[in-house]
């Protein structure tokens, strides 16, 4: 009779075991695929992004509160450095609309309709985090509905942050320029060198102790500097080109000495997002 | 006979706290995800070894490999992890606290027994499908002491209110 019951027991955990298996390596095997989730998925997410929305809202609001009265105490320092930024705003602002106009005037007589720097743009806000440390991902308040597309490149206010994984009707989720999966999504990007070239290559990963993006792939090694600045370059198909990824932090060699490794500080801060915008590309 | 209210009151709590762990992970995101250290909020599984510890409820296995699932479908979108850790957790509860009486200490030790096989098996899971690659000793000096600080300062919080609770609604 004990044996009987040991038996029983071994099967049940093995077949847990098993089932628990075989869904995991499914899951990752259809994550990247354009179809996934399906429908059943969807329609869990939503639900659970519904109920999401109202057990959050107290925690924002009192976060809210607790950010208000924060900036209230700040508000007389940030106002008198930021007079005098406004001042020069304005003759900037000018500029950038004749520049706009002018561009889309030479546009037209190249009959140049739709370029790699066109995209729509689509704000969500954040609704809730991975509480896990291994997946970096933020689950934002827009879907399918909203015309959302996965592999779209996602931004802050101060840059970008990451790529849409996963897109259900009404939530998708996004996983951040922060994780080390190795099997996310890479970004191509270019730095913009003082001397007016550019550099190409991709983000492959994310040094954590550094908090540093590292970009790799580089085309040709000369001219980079600190301070440069870093953007997407549109190719690849799923990013548009000129989101702002980062400044240029260092310049290393790889591990064979044949290409060599940026490091790129980004400008977004991924722990600290409310408000995300969504490029998508138009073309 | 009458119906108890736990039969409500616990699914309620338990999805409640399943949403708080991703709000409180979003909200104190630059606190709780440095380079230096990364905390898992884990409300849910106080929750459970609460209820399982003080409560009387029915079909607490089902419940639990539910959440599991709704954990995974979205927070992770990798079905299988969570699904299993849950309901593992409650067995392992109900395992060890056959041989103790009930006291503050001993369901301290219990949770934070369990809050390190969850850990350590999310982060197996993890490590064995590619999304992460840090080490062994890296995993218990990033994560797993902060997570079980962090979890334990939760649970001296909330052990009174809690069991309170549960014993109120389960006569």
């Amino acid at each position: 009779m004990q044996r009987f019951f040991f038996n029983k027991r071994l099967i049940i955990v093995l077949v847990v075991l098993i089932i628990s298996f075989v869904l995991i390596a499914f899951s990752i095997t259809v994550r990247n695929n354009k179809e996934t989730p399906p429908l059943v998925q969807q329609v869990g997410n939503d639900a659970s992004g519904i109920v999401d929305r109202v057990v959050a809202y107290p925690v924002n609001g009192i976060k809210g509160a607790l950010g208000s009265f924060s900036d209230l105490m700040n508000t007389y320092s940030e106002n008198q450095r930021l007079k005098g930024q406004v001042d020069g705003l304005a003759a900037e602002k000018v500029t950038n609309q004749n520049l706009e106009k002018e561009n889309k005037k030479l546009k037209e007589q190249l009959k140049l309709n739709k370029t790699l720097t066109d995209y729509e743009t689509i704000s969500a806000s954040v609704l809730t985090r991975s509480p896990s440390a291994w997946q970096n991902q933020v689950v934002i308040s827009k879907g399918s509905l909203a015309g959302i597309k996965k592999n779209a490149a996602v931004m802050s206010k101060k840059g970008l942050v990451g790529r849409v994984t996963e897109v259900n009707k009404t939530n998708s989720k996004v996983e951040l320029l922060s994780t080390t999966n190795d099997s996310a999504n890479r970004f191509a990007t270019q730095v913009m060198t003082k001397d007016d070239k550019v550099v190409n290559g991709l983000i492959t990963g994310y040094n954590e102790n550094s908090n540093y993006l590292v970009m790799g792939q580089i085309t040709v090694k000369t001219g980079m500097e600190k301070g440069d600045k870093v953007i997407t370059s549109g190719l690849g198909g799923n990013s548009p080109k000129g989101l702002y990824v980062g400044t240029v932090a260092k310049v290393e060699e790889d591990d064979y000495g044949l290409a060599s490794k940026v490091y790129v500080k980004p400008a977004a801060d991924f722990t600290d997002l409310d408000v995300v915008t969504v490029a998508k590309r138009v073309d | 006979m009458r119906i108890s209210r736990m039969r409500y009151f616990f699914p309620l709590g338990l999805f409640i706290a399943l949403f708080l762990d991703g709000a409180l992970s979003q909200v104190f995101a630059g606190a709780m995800f440095t380079p230096t250290l990364a905390i898992e909020s884990r409300l849910v599984l106080l929750w459970i070894v609460m209820a399982v510890c003080f409560g009387k409820i029915d079909h607490i296995i089902l419940w639990t490999v539910f959440a599991g699932l709704v954990f995974d479908l979205y927070y992770t979108g990798i079905i299988g992890a969570f699904v299993v850790i849950m309901p593992l957790i409650v067995y392992l509860t109900k395992l060890m606290y056959r041989f103790f009486t009930p006291s503050f200490i001993v369901v301290l030790l219990i949770y934070l027994i369990d809050i390190t096989v969850a850990t350590v098996v999310f982060y197996w899971i993890n490590l064995l499908i590619g999304f992460t690659n840090v080490s062994m000793a890296g995993f218990i000096g990033l994560s797993l002491g902060s997570t079980l600080a962090y979890n334990l300062a939760v649970f001296v919080l909330l052990y009174f209110p809690l069991q309170r609770f549960f014993e109120s609604f389960s006569r």
